[in-house]
């Protein structure tokens, strides 16, 4: 009931301020003169002088455990204003970088601070799927236009029942991915075109983890296949050996995974370690098992390892060799997905900026404005689903090679124009 | 559970409890001596195995990072005490705070030198392969775990029963002032104490390294580890963190893959059972509340 009160004061307060903001804009607007004449009275091309400076407030981790993606974020997004001149759709760009810390209440908080006294342009980052539904509702209400970079929760973008654990907004764009993305096209693709029969599901025991399991399940068991057997670990297990001993005393040979981070790396080292490859056990999973920040530190001890992705950094296509090109001659370091993320989020923004001619104001023209970008991406074509707000884009099926003595994803296959069914 | 892998989960469990009992003895070291629970314990632990990543990338030697980043931790608890700790000495929840504050510095200090990412290194050569138990393959380097964990604490015994080190820590746990009074440079004593309980810290993260990876926010993870494992085996004794980490390592082991769904909680749910038994841990001794 509480709650209900906070939000009811929350939104008469913004509608105040709103009201005093709309109030002083129109008084200006009264002294000011009413055009731009330049000298002479002629009138002058409009190109030329820059509009109103546009803020953007970016919600990332800088400590902790992701801080890694929340650097590489920040990194594309400068590197994307860097090579637009830091301004878009002639509007100079301001960003303001706030750190999240892996905690839904510092992250609603800071948005509350972008929302209140930043009175940003719009939002974009997050990268746990948790602070993303613990400021959706804040964000619905305050109209603030939000592009996640990172979160891959269903709900986000999805219609639920009574809007648990969350559910979509028109406000609420996704340029990463929704769990469902990267796990029910290779549990359908396993069954029929790799002839998998049985898998035994492990993987970490919180939304994302189980969200990935059970859409992998669906499409595996639709494609024919049979899950025989589950296993769950907590988030940040120190100690995998345990249960990748219990894995080994099953006979099912295919695992399906979901980790990432530490404890993928942790894990595919207790793989190793107790000989799985040799007795004929296979690792395969999302694709953040073998993303590179876990590749570099394993290096050939995920080898073969199968995953989904929408992206890889050896995806062979113009934008993405461009892309990388320019990534690593600014930061001497090869891109990451959470990097390809945040430069998705960039260009939409821009495209869709430029299509309003620079004006955030007219919400609902900037939202339809984002709902019609299309554009080549690092990761192929681009472009938003209508109803849900999430990226239709194509999953690629992926192997890990050892391939002149580094592990790298290779392409092996692909799944079409992927997108979320939204309920 | 057949009893093959009951047998090789014992051995997970086991090393992973030698482990703990590596980083749960500084801790209670110091707690027992200067009666001062080091929140810093596990920025300690985390400096560790950071100076081990460095040493292995310059050197390729993971032998040499096992002497080296203790001597160096050590060292820094040799700094730390005098010039922080000791300012605030009989006022022990300013000094708790102290320590969380010197562990912020660590932590963030780790970050700015080291960067953000998440690392890992390899097991050292020699102990990288796998032995033949029970008809499948076990990793070396768990069994190196255990046998150096043993040893420690056999180390650790006789040092603490037989040496005059040893005798004055014990009157120093039992009585500090008196032992003061007495003629000892408590000073001295105080300051040597911490730098061992440092450099404990930094030797169980040079162990758990290439088991556990290396990354930003694993000082905090480890220090409940190590909380747990001395409240559990009784604060301040040698053999209370022995029994501690010896009883929490196979259960966290054995909760993961028995109890799924309450593998995290199962440690804590055996702390507050052990309390409500034994308000004092397993092996704790009665306190003269001072």
């Amino acid at each position: 009931m509480d709650e209900n009160k906070d939000a009811a004061r929350r939104a008469y307060r913004l509608t105040r301020r709103r009201f005093l903001a709309a109030s002083s804009a129109a008084a200006l607007a009264a002294c000011a003169p009413a055009a731009t004449p330049g000298p002479g009275g002629a009138s002058v091309v409009p190109t030329a002088t820059p509009g109103p400076p546009l803020k953007i407030g970016m919600l990332l981790p800088f400590t902790k455990v992701y801080a890694e993606l929340g650097n590489s974020m920040q990194r594309a997004t400068k590197l994307y204003l860097k090579q637009k001149g830091e301004a878009l759709a002639n509007r100079p760009v301001t960003v303001v970088y706030e750190d999240e810390a892996n905690d839904p209440v510092v992250g609603a908080q800071k948005t509350q601070k972008f929302i209140d006294s930043d009175r940003v342009d719009l939002m974009m980052g997050i990268v746990a799927t948790p602070i993303a539904y613990a400021v959706r509702n804040a964000i619905d209400s305050a109209k603030l236009i939000f592009i996640e970079t990172n979160a891959g929760g269903n709900a986000l973008t999805r219609t639920t029942t009574n809007c648990t654990p969350s559910c979509k907004s028109k406000y609420i764009f996704r340029t990463s991915f929704s769990s469902y993305q990267i796990s029910y096209p290779i549990g359908e693709y396993f069954a029929t075109q790799m002839g998998v029969k049985e898998v035994f599901t492990f993987v970490a025991d919180y939304g994302f983890g189980n969200e990935s399991a059970a859409d992998f399940t669906s499409g595996f068991t639709k494609g024919g296949g049979k899950i025989t057997g589950s296993l769950k670990a907590p988030l940040g297990s120190a100690d995998f050996l345990p249960y990748v001993t219990q894995i080994k005393a099953q006979n099912t040979k295919d695992i399906y995974s979901f980790f990432s981070g530490t404890d993928a790396i942790n894990y595919i080292k207790a793989w190793t370690q107790l000989g799985m490859p040799a007795a004929g056990y296979k690792m395969n999973g999302a694709g953040f098992l073998t993303e590179q920040d876990v590749l570099k530190e394993v290096k050939d001890q995920a080898n073969g390892a199968t995953t989904s992705l929408f992206w890889a950094v050896t995806l062979d296509n113009a934008e993405n060799k461009a892309f990388v090109d320019a990534y690593q001659k600014e930061y001497t370091m090869l891109p990451d997905v959470f990097a390809v993320q945040a430069w998705d989020g960039m260009q939409a923004v821009d495209l869709a900026l430029q299509a309003v001619k620079g004006d955030t104001n007219n919400k609902d023209a900037f939202i339809a404005a984002l709902e019609n970008v299309k554009f080549k991406s690092p990761r192929g074509d681009f472009e938003f689903d209508k109803e849900t707000h999430n990226p239709i884009q194509d999953i690629y099926i992926r192997e890990v090679k050892v391939q002149s003595g580094q592990a790298v994803n290779t392409i092996v296959g692909k799944v079409a124009r992927v997108t979320d069914p939204g309920k | 559970m057949t009893p093959e892998t009951a047998v090789v989960q014992a051995l997970n469990g086991i090393s992973f409890g030698a482990l703990l009992f590596i980083l749960a003895a500084g801790l209670s070291l110091i707690f027992g001596m200067m009666d001062v629970v080091n929140l810093a314990h596990g920025a300690f632990y985390m400096l560790g195995a950071y100076i081990t990543l460095t040493v292995v990338q310059r050197t390729g030697q993971f032998w040499l990072a096992l002497v080296l980043a203790p001597l160096l931790i050590g060292a820094l608890g040799l700094v730390i005490e005098p010039l922080l700790l000791r300012r605030l000495r009989g006022r022990h929840l300013d000094q708790v705070l102290l320590t969380i504050g010197v562990s912020l510095v660590i932590a963030d200090l780790v970050g700015l030198t080291w960067g953000r990412e998440i690392r890992s290194i390899p097991f050292p050569a020699g102990l990288d392969h796998a032995i033949t138990i029970l008809g499948g393959d076990y990793p070396v380097y768990r069994l190196f775990v255990i046998a150096f964990g043993g040893l420690l604490a056999v180390v650790l015994a006789v040092v603490h029963r037989r040496t005059r080190v040893g005798a004055l820590i014990r009157a120093g746990v039992d009585d500090a002032p008196m032992l003061a009074a007495l003629g000892v440079d408590i000073d001295r004593l105080f300051a040597t104490t911490f730098a061992v309980g440092a450099a404990l810290a930094g030797l169980a993260g040079v162990i758990a390294a290439p088991v556990f990876g290396i990354y930003p926010g694993m000082d905090v993870d480890y220090l409940i580890y190590s909380l747990v494992v001395v409240v559990v085996g009784g604060l301040g004794t040698l053999s209370g963190a022995v029994a501690g980490s010896a009883l929490i390592g196979p259960a966290d082991t054995f909760g993961k893959v028995l109890v799924p769904q309450f593998a995290l909680a199962l440690i804590f749910a055996v702390m507050a059972l052990v309390l409500l038994l034994r308000p004092t841990g397993l092996l704790g001794r009665i306190r003269i509340a001072r």
